[in-house]
């Protein structure tokens, strides 16, 4: 590799189009390499000359009629005799794959949004239902208390009914919102015994085709040796899988710098575990730390203002905190820290778990 | 001698509106009897007595607007001044084009409901 010598095969001239036999360098394959890709390339190149350790990479290339291929890289570096770093390795074109593959994503996506949308519809029609039906009862009442206590003699039995009714369907309509906040909360935990290090794991391994694809470069720091804790998986990975979404959709515009995201865990104190995900985004205004927590508060064009405090309420439920800090440079970090043995979870007393869904909802305010 | 009050009837599956609105009606004057169902209205002897008709126009079964055609096929020409929880959909022309007197979106004020009211009996 300190000699950059490079050595091909003819199905690899093939593959970027170069004449057969042309002398092959670094150079040389940065002029077909995507532009939006150069960086992997680099970072491949700075990766094989610090360390020898094996890559494995995807990068696409850019072909000279605007064609995009996309390649899957793997090599196995060792040091030869000279202390050098020598590389075998196999290049595989994976364009079809890709292709498919990426059709499944926006087939995915699209039914992901389909679902938000038809779920949101149903939301607000059943609020806005619900809601007005118990308001036509607030005016009817108070209408008629009104005029109840305008006759002569004023008839106060009947205006104090109707006052109580009034009070009642207030209470009705604010029940409603705090169900709704209730629902979106979700409600039972299911705790298990829980690797925070295994389970970011697995969402990085749900999300990275689609951190790919936005050019997020991912750097895990993820400590393989932590203590587990009692924990619910399923909604440590709802919130895991927010804040990732969140920093690599805080860092969608961003053009003049890498998109990196750092994801790491760590033991935190003794008897604590945190995660910790680090973007290069544009930040947040400092004044609106406090209403990055709040339900409908959303930067987004297309979000809905809910994670940050859906994630927020379950990682309270563990007793736990999350919260937000600015980077010293670009960018914002989100933390949470969860004890390894909550007080008020047991393990002996697992609970049924309840997923919202906006038939859920339709019933709980059906049931007001 | 008692004097006969007019009658106005309520259809409305919501149950706060039944339980509200015929307090109100008494208030201004009238009789008030109330219906949770189309059905229930159409099986009761009220429907020949029934001076104005306040009826809501979301309901399972057979809808305000069912109802609304029902009456016209029976000729029951009872005016009728439709409630509706939905600003959304805006269906009150084609209600109006149908016959109804007025269609008021829940909630309503009291002056409105009156109004409305008013101008169902000077039809009838």
């Amino acid at each position: 590799m300190a000699t950059d010598e490079i050595t091909w095969s003819e199905q690899l001239y093939r593959i970027f189009e170069f004449e057969p036999g042309l002398r092959i360098t670094l150079e040389r394959i940065a002029t077909r390499v995507h532009p939006d890709d150069l960086h992997t390339l680099g970072e491949m190149v700075d990766r094989a000359r610090r360390d020898a350790g094996d890559l494995h990479y995807e990068h696409r290339l850019l072909m000279r009629d605007g064609s995009v291929k996309y390649l899957h890289l793997l090599a196995h570096g060792a040091i030869d005799n000279d202390g050098g770093s020598v590389y075998t390795g196999a290049v595989q074109d994976v364009t079809k794959r890709r292709h498919a593959e990426e059709s499944l994503v926006q087939a995915r996506s699209e039914l992901a949004q389909a679902t938000r949308v038809t779920s949101l519809g149903v939301l607000t029609a059943s609020i806005a239902h619900e809601v007005s039906q118990a308001l036509a009862g607030i005016v009817t009442n108070a209408s008629t208390c009104a005029r109840m206590l305008a006759t002569e003699p004023p008839n106060i039995e009947g205006a104090r009914e109707t006052v109580r009714r009034t009070i009642r369907d207030g209470n009705r309509a604010s029940e409603v919102i705090t169900r709704l906040r209730d629902l979106f909360r979700g409600r039972d935990l299911v705790v298990e015994s829980v690797d925070l290090t295994e389970t970011t794991q697995e969402v990085i391994a749900l999300t990275l085709s689609e951190l790919q694809r936005n050019r997020v470069i991912l750097r895990p720091e993820l400590d393989d040796k932590l203590p587990a804790v009692l924990a619910d998986r399923v909604q440590l990975q709802q919130v895991i899988l927010n804040l990732l979404r969140n920093a690599s959709d805080a860092m969608v515009d961003i053009e003049d710098r890498s998109r990196e995201l750092l994801i790491k865990t760590e033991p935190d104190g003794d008897d604590h575990v945190r995660l910790t995900v680090k973007d290069v985004g544009g930040g947040f205004v400092p004044q609106d730390m406090d209403k990055l927590f709040e339900a409908f508060h959303t930067t987004k064009k297309e979000g809905m203002g809910i994670g940050l405090s859906v994630s927020r309420s379950i990682i309270e439920r563990h007793n736990g905190r999350l919260w937000a800090t600015l980077n010293d440079g670009p960018g914002a970090t989100f933390s949470f820290s969860i004890p390894c043995r909550p007080a008020s979870v047991g393990a002996g007393d697992p609970v049924a778990i309840r997923t919202a869904t906006a038939m859920d909802f339709h019933q709980v305010v059906r049931s007001l | 001698m008692t004097i006969q009050r007019l009658l106005v009837s309520v259809v409305d599956d919501d149950e706060s509106v039944r339980e509200s609105l015929p307090d109100l009606l008494k208030e201004f004057g009238f009789d008030a009897r109330t219906f949770s169902s189309a059905q229930e209205f159409l099986n009761s002897d009220c429907v020949g007595k029934t001076q104005c008709l306040i009826l809501d126009v979301a309901m399972p079964g057979m809808s305000g607007p069912d109802l609304q055609r029902e009456l016209k096929i029976r000729r029951q020409e009872i005016p009728i001044v439709f409630i509706k929880a939905r600003r959304d959909e805006n269906i009150r022309p084609r209600l109006l084009e149908e016959g109804a007197v007025e269609c008021l979106v829940k909630p309503f004020s009291d002056t409105a409901l009156l109004e409305a009211l008013n101008a169902a009996l000077r039809v009838n």
